[in-house]
């Protein structure tokens, strides 16, 4: 940063004395909260440092802090924003499932609203064709297993393949899905789908809890398989495949894990929004967006982290139905994608790997530049 | 059932010659680049809705049918430029990013699309109206149809001269081959991915007024082309031209049939049977990496 302004003109060099102003300001607050948590944050990593990862005291407090709110927000939130935030805990068991395949390793799938659709349709078509009064307690494992087996499908031929094919083929799988919906419409539901599914309950801060708990379960095993070796496996694929194959790992088979690791979160989240809505049909649950959405979310977050896209599809929820609620659904979502796309381009490593980097520089004690 | 099986033979040609449009446009840019353009589907809907706007009787401007069709083949080509000139020249050392990045400008300009002309089809004014109904065989051929296919096979006959005669043209295959060899041999890598920026636009631009004319133009008429065209691609074998006509071909055919003998809801599903066998017996598809030595 320095070494630019030195460079540049006298309007960047303001923008840069202000920025660096605010930056010793935000170091100076930094340095003053970091303490008072740190003998919590050592605690941590004491105890769990080796398995997900040290912290300090700023990143402990926005972990604990994000944590502590979303468990009591039915106390202090209001009804649309548990509405919103109810939403935004599924897509982001989504957005963590797609993270661990795609982000990880690098190979991006198109695909995996095709993982949560199957899910859903699982449990609507047993419910719907076999028998009505079926317990959850079997549907949900059926429906999970239903992912895992469609994720199987998709991946066996395709992670064979290096490079780009993936991508392409899995776009054309959803495709391909959605129009096989129709022909059999007779047990599908066709376009409109089943509305016959049961709801976990009417209520809506208990059915909060309902979508959180299994996101925080979520999130908590990803986030252990990441910063474990398996994790450190799929990373070293996506920067160099040849390299893990020659170290003697077996990078398909590796490949086919991280697809068996995201297909099952994906078919739990495809079951939580099934009976969230109580129903399916092919457009809220199949099409090529749903897929595209994951992405975004896991983008606007920081792929590759994990708890990245879980803040990604708060934020890109919270943005779509909270924020921006008012406008007309076009001007919205070209909002939406505007800022996809402004990340990208500027800020690549996601927003809340930035903010958990920025955190652990302002932590740090007495250093100036 | 001779008049099915030419009838056949007639609509496979004409969708199959649209579709070797937009798979050659987008095997281009993978070839020079090694992105995989997404926004290339944008790219479609660009030209129809361009041509729409320049052409319709109740627009601003109802410019003649042929004027209306060059325009917006070049406003899909310019557009294309622009894309590669403003966004994809900054990101692409990084392909996952360059991925996503054309995706979102896809559903950006869908978006934006929407916004100004909503979600209802349009129908466009035919570059050359009327039909010609075939007795013997009893199909009607409408002539933008034929049109349609004629201007491909122009299309695709220049660019072959293009690529193969001209040394202009040979520096985008000798890129495709070996970026680093042509560098080495003094071709301007950035002029040479800028030329095939430009002629996957107008490919696209020209599949567009095509596909909107013989089905219909709307926000999200780019989706399935484009699946077709990944399927092409990938039978085709990424990044080979040749590859790219014969696959659409094949698919193009064997879509027709499935849409003759078991309906338009089964459409897609036998293409990626193929593509499932392709993959497993030429992972590198039919003409994938012809000319690479490695």
């Amino acid at each position: 940063m320095s070494s630019e302004t030195d460079r540049s003109t006298g309007s960047t060099r303001v923008l840069g004395d202000t920025w660096r102003s605010v930056d010793d300001g935000l170091r100076s607050v930094g340095n003053r909260i970091n303490p008072v948590f740190q003998p919590l944050a050592d605690g941590y990593n004491r105890l769990f440092g080796a398995y997900f990862g040290e912290m300090n005291g700023l990143q402990f407090l926005l972990i604990f802090g994000s944590l502590l709110g979303l468990l009591t927000a039915p106390f202090w939130g209001t009804f649309s924003l548990i509405q919103t935030m109810t939403i935004a805990c599924i897509w982001a068991v989504f957005a963590m499932s797609w993270d661990i395949q795609s982000g990880y390793t690098g190979y991006i799938s198109f695909g995996h609203s095709v993982l949560s659709g199957v899910a859903a349709y699982a449990t609507a078509m047993l419910v719907y064709n076999v028998d009505p009064e079926m317990s959850m307690a079997i549907t949900i494992p059926l429906s999970i297993l239903a992912a895992l087996a469609v994720g199987m499908l998709i991946a066996l031929p395709t992670l064979r393949l290096s490079g780009p094919y993936f991508s392409l083929i899995t776009f054309v799988a959803v495709l391909i899905f959605y129009r096989m919906i129709r022909p059999f419409s007779e047990y599908t539901g066709g376009e409109t789908g089943i509305q016959t599914v049961s709801v976990f309950t009417y209520d809506p801060l208990v059915r909060y809890y309902y979508m959180l708990i299994p996101m925080l379960v979520v999130a908590v095993a990803l986030t252990f398989v990441a910063r474990s070796n398996i994790g450190l496996v799929l990373m070293a694929i996506r920067e160099n495949e040849s390299a893990v194959n020659a170290a003697g790992l077996d990078a398909t088979k590796f490949k086919l894990w991280s697809f068996v690791l995201s297909s099952i979160p994906m078919g739990i989240g495809g079951v939580l929004l099934v009976h969230y809505y109580g129903s399916v049909d092919p457009t809220t649950f199949v099409v090529v967006d749903n897929s595209i959405e994951m992405i975004a979310m896991a983008v606007l977050g920081g792929m590759s982290s994990i708890l990245g896209p879980l803040g990604g599809a708060f934020l890109f929820v919270m943005l779509e139905d909270f924020l921006l609620e008012g406008l007309p659904a076009s001007a919205r979502w070209t909002i939406l994608w505007t800022i996809i796309l402004l990340v990208l381009v500027f800020a690549r490593d996601g927003l809340f790997r930035k903010l958990w980097h920025a955190l652990e520089r302002y932590g740090r004690r007495g250093e100036t530049r | 059932m001779l008049g099915t099986l030419l009838s056949i033979l007639i609509l496979g040609a004409m969708i199959s010659a649209v579709y070797a449009l937009i798979a050659i446009g987008f095997t281009m840019i993978f070839g020079v680049g090694g992105v995989l353009n997404l926004a290339h589907g944008a790219l479609i809907m660009l030209g129809a809705f361009a041509y729409l706007g320049l052409t319709s009787t109740g627009g601003m401007l109802s410019l003649p049918p042929l004027v209306g069709f060059v325009i917006a083949v070049a406003v899909s080509a310019a557009a294309s430029y622009a894309m590669y000139a403003g966004l994809v020249q900054f990101i692409e050392e990084n392909v996952v990013i360059t991925f996503l990045a054309t995706v979102v400008v896809a559903l950006l300009a869908t978006e934006l699309v929407t916004f100004w002309f909503g979600t209802d089809p349009y129908q466009l004014v035919p570059l050359v109206a009327g039909s010609i109904h075939l007795e013997t065989v009893g199909t009607r051929v409408r002539y933008m149809e034929l049109l349609g296919f004629v201007i491909s096979w122009i299309a695709i006959g220049l660019l072959w001269y293009y690529v193969t005669q001209t040394d202009e043209g040979r520096s985008i295959l000798a890129t495709s081959m070996s970026e680093r060899g042509a560098q080495l041999t003094g071709v301007d890598l950035d002029f040479v991915k800028s030329r095939t920026w430009l002629i996957a636009g107008a490919f696209a631009g020209i599949a567009g007024v095509f596909l909107g004319s013989l089905l219909s133009t709307y926000p999200e008429m780019w989706l399935n082309p484009l699946a077709i065209a990944f399927i092409i691609v990938v039978i085709g074998g990424i990044g080979s031209i040749k590859g790219s006509v014969v696959a659409a071909y094949l698919i193009g055919y064997l879509e027709t049939v499935t849409i003759q003998f078991l309906g338009s809801s089964f459409q897609g599903i036998f293409s990626l049977v193929v593509l499932v066998v392709v993959l497993l017996v030429l992972p590198q598809g039919l003409y994938g990496r012809e000319f690479v030595h490695e």
